[in-house]
């Protein structure tokens, strides 16, 4: 329980290092449609720039920055959350399956798969509903907000069909994250 | 009756490991559908608008922030710091320990950031120099929940947003306690390396103390420039987290030379699933929230309260109550969406500051990141240091006493929060 050096020693070794330090970059959960967010991202990062510089350096804030920058907030959140369903990283609470015998945490997890393909298949329907009553344009630019809307539809279509990836894959391998959180994930 | 069912229905799909987001989503929209009052269009109309807010766009920012400096070495050098500057005492790492992590705070807003980074660094230290493995965990832990409370802070950004406060004046509140947090650690380590005779890690140099300050310089001025930015009124929380980026940036690719392109595009994609995630809670939360609000359970609810009791005291306690058990089960960014509207008019109506109440909200929900089954921290800590999760909970146990006691302090005495917002916006 204590510390295996005496109370003198000298300080260990140099700083430690991050264990990626030296190590390549694991890009492998990347895909090509990733692309898309990677780009609405740093637009958005821009545009912030650009409203912060323009109000310190130019004394004069330029007007448009604040909606585009929500605007592209609110696609960088959908769209990315889209990612984060292909990579099933949403966040959930897996503790109560450590008490689970195997059976049950088959079908329980089953079921979680369903119930988020069904949501975002709802969603999806919904957001297509929206869009298609919206008819406000947006202040700064020339655009109407179904625009918006229409993104936000294909996100959840893409969460919708990799939802469903998901759960097949769960459902071939046998057992899914909330089960086996450590395991190893087929990769397809 | 359709209320009770909704509900049922949220604490079933969490139970049940639906994610958060979509347990929130699902049940509202289920509940929307079946109660047919108002248009299902609701659910996506408040999803998205519940993320539409200018004050939001610090989130992903601070995280961005947060791994740019995690992954350009800015991190390193602060934590090679804080061990010139306190690993000369008894148990010195542990006390660099909670050191670096008030520093990091200084730069990062999630709690998450800080065990997944600087944890990183601080266990493995800490078993390089022969200290138990629960020991590191706990500190580690513990310490990391300072991140959120000294500005700046991601669960203030959101509770800003939901209780329309001034998140200046949050981040403000939130500086004094977040030092009494690290204080109270400290004493708790202090106390553990004198009953474990714990080593003295280094002897205190001038010489390395100040090369360390050489090398740590440019990566200090980080804190000093979003907390000094924040706390001195020149820039809005939105602000600083694109400067400090800026600033990550600059360090990594022009003087440090740490950031590759491939590890860009890794910090890039990184900070793009947090943000995501977070932002999707804060949007299905939303709905729910308004579900809520419009069907007026907040007000029953603070009616339900008030004929309990009226003593603000008993109140307070009922509230931190609560909070530390919903931060148990749910997860933080979650549970303010939802609580603030439901819990902040009862608190106003005892004539509690807003601000204050905001710090008190998120340190709450801090100290349930460190508990079960949704401790967040555990989770990380458990999967970067290898300690089984249920050890990691054992081991983080003993130090939610002191947090707990700054929790109390930080409750009854609301000119620990209050002095520095009233001093600097009043």
């Amino acid at each position: 329980m204590t510390p295996q050096k005496d109370g003198k020693g000298e300080a260990p070794q140099a700083s430690p290092h991050f264990p990626d330090e030296d190590a390549p970059v694991d890009l492998s959960d990347i895909r090509p449609e990733d692309g898309i967010v990677l780009v609405l991202f740093w637009v958005l990062a821009g545009v912030v720039f650009l409203q912060f510089f323009s109000r310190y350096v130019l004394n004069d804030s330029i007007g448009w920055t604040e909606e585009i920058a929500r605007y592209l907030l609110v696609l960088v959140t959908f769209v990315g959350a889209a990612l984060a369903v292909r990579k099933n990283s949403h966040i959930a609470v897996e503790f109560f399956y450590r008490y689970l015998p195997g059976a049950w945490g088959r079908t329980l997890s089953t079921l979680v798969d369903l119930l988020r393909l069904g949501f975002f298949a709802a969603a999806s329907w919904v957001t297509a509903k929206l869009a298609l009553k919206t008819n406000q344009k947006m202040a700064s630019i020339e655009l109407g907000k179904d625009a918006l809307y229409w993104v936000v539809f294909v996100a959840f279509v893409a969460m919708t069909l990799y939802a469903l990836r998901v759960a097949w894959r769960h459902w071939r391998q046998g057992y899914s994250p909330l089960t086996r959180p450590g395991a190893r994930q087929l990769v397809d | 009756m359709l209320l009770t069912l909704l509900f049922v229905m949220v604490f079933g799909l969490l139970i049940l490991g639906v994610p958060v987001a979509i347990a929130l989503g699902l049940s509202s929209l289920v509940f929307i559908l079946l109660a047919g009052q108002v248009p299902d269009l609701v659910v996506i109309h408040r999803m998205v608008n519940g993320v539409d807010s200018f004050p939001l766009l610090a989130v992903p920012f601070f995280i961005l922030a947060g791994n740019l400096m995690n992954t350009a070495g800015i991190t390193n050098r602060i934590f090679d710091f804080a061990k010139a500057c306190v690993g000369w005492m008894r148990g010195g790492l542990g006390h660099v320990n909670i050191g670096a992590s008030v520093v990091f705070a200084g730069m990062s807003g999630a709690a998450v950031a800080d065990a997944g980074g600087l944890g990183t660094i601080e266990i493995k230290a800490m078993r390089d120099a022969g200290y138990d493995a629960d020991f590191s965990v706990g500190v580690t832990a513990a310490s990391s929940t300072i991140g959120p409370i000294i500005p700046p802070s991601l669960p203030m950004v959101i509770y800003g947003v939901v209780a329309s406060s001034s998140i200046g004046q949050l981040f403000a509140a939130g500086f004094i306690p977040g030092l009494m947090m690290a204080a109270a650690l400290m004493i708790m380590v202090a106390w553990y390396a004198r009953t474990r005779n714990y080593p003295r890690d280094a002897r205190f140099a001038l010489s390395i103390l100040l090369s360390s300050f050489q090398r740590a310089f440019l990566s200090l001025l980080t804190p000093i420039i979003i907390v000094g930015g924040i706390l001195g009124g020149i820039f809005t929380p939105t602000e600083a987290a694109i400067a400090a980026s800026a600033y990550a940036l600059f360090l990594g690719v022009a003087v440090y030379r740490t950031l590759t392109v491939r590890r860009l595009l890794r910090v890039s994609f990184d900070t793009i699933e947090t943000t995501a995630v977070v932002m999707f809670i804060v949007a299905a939360a939303s709905i729910f929230a308004w579900i809520l609000t419009s069907n007026r359970v907040t007000e029953h609810f603070a009616a339900l309260i008030l004929t309990i009791t009226e003593n603000p005291i008993l109140i307070l306690l009922m509230i931190n109550v609560i909070l530390l058990i919903v931060g148990c089960f749910m997860e933080t960014i979650a549970a303010i969406t939802i609580l603030v509207p439901v819990l902040l008019p009862i608190v106003v109506k005892l004539g509690i500051d807003p601000v204050h109440f905001g710090v008190i909200m998120v340190l709450n929900l801090m100290i349930g990141l460190l508990t079960p089954p949704v401790g967040m921290v555990i989770y990380v800590l458990s999967r970067v240091s290898g300690v089984p999760f249920e050890r990691c909970v054992a081991a983080t146990m003993p130090f939610l006493i002191p947090l707990i006691i700054v929790l109390l302090l930080v409750t009854f005495v609301p000119q620990l929060s209050m002095f520095l917002p009233t001093l600097i916006y009043r």
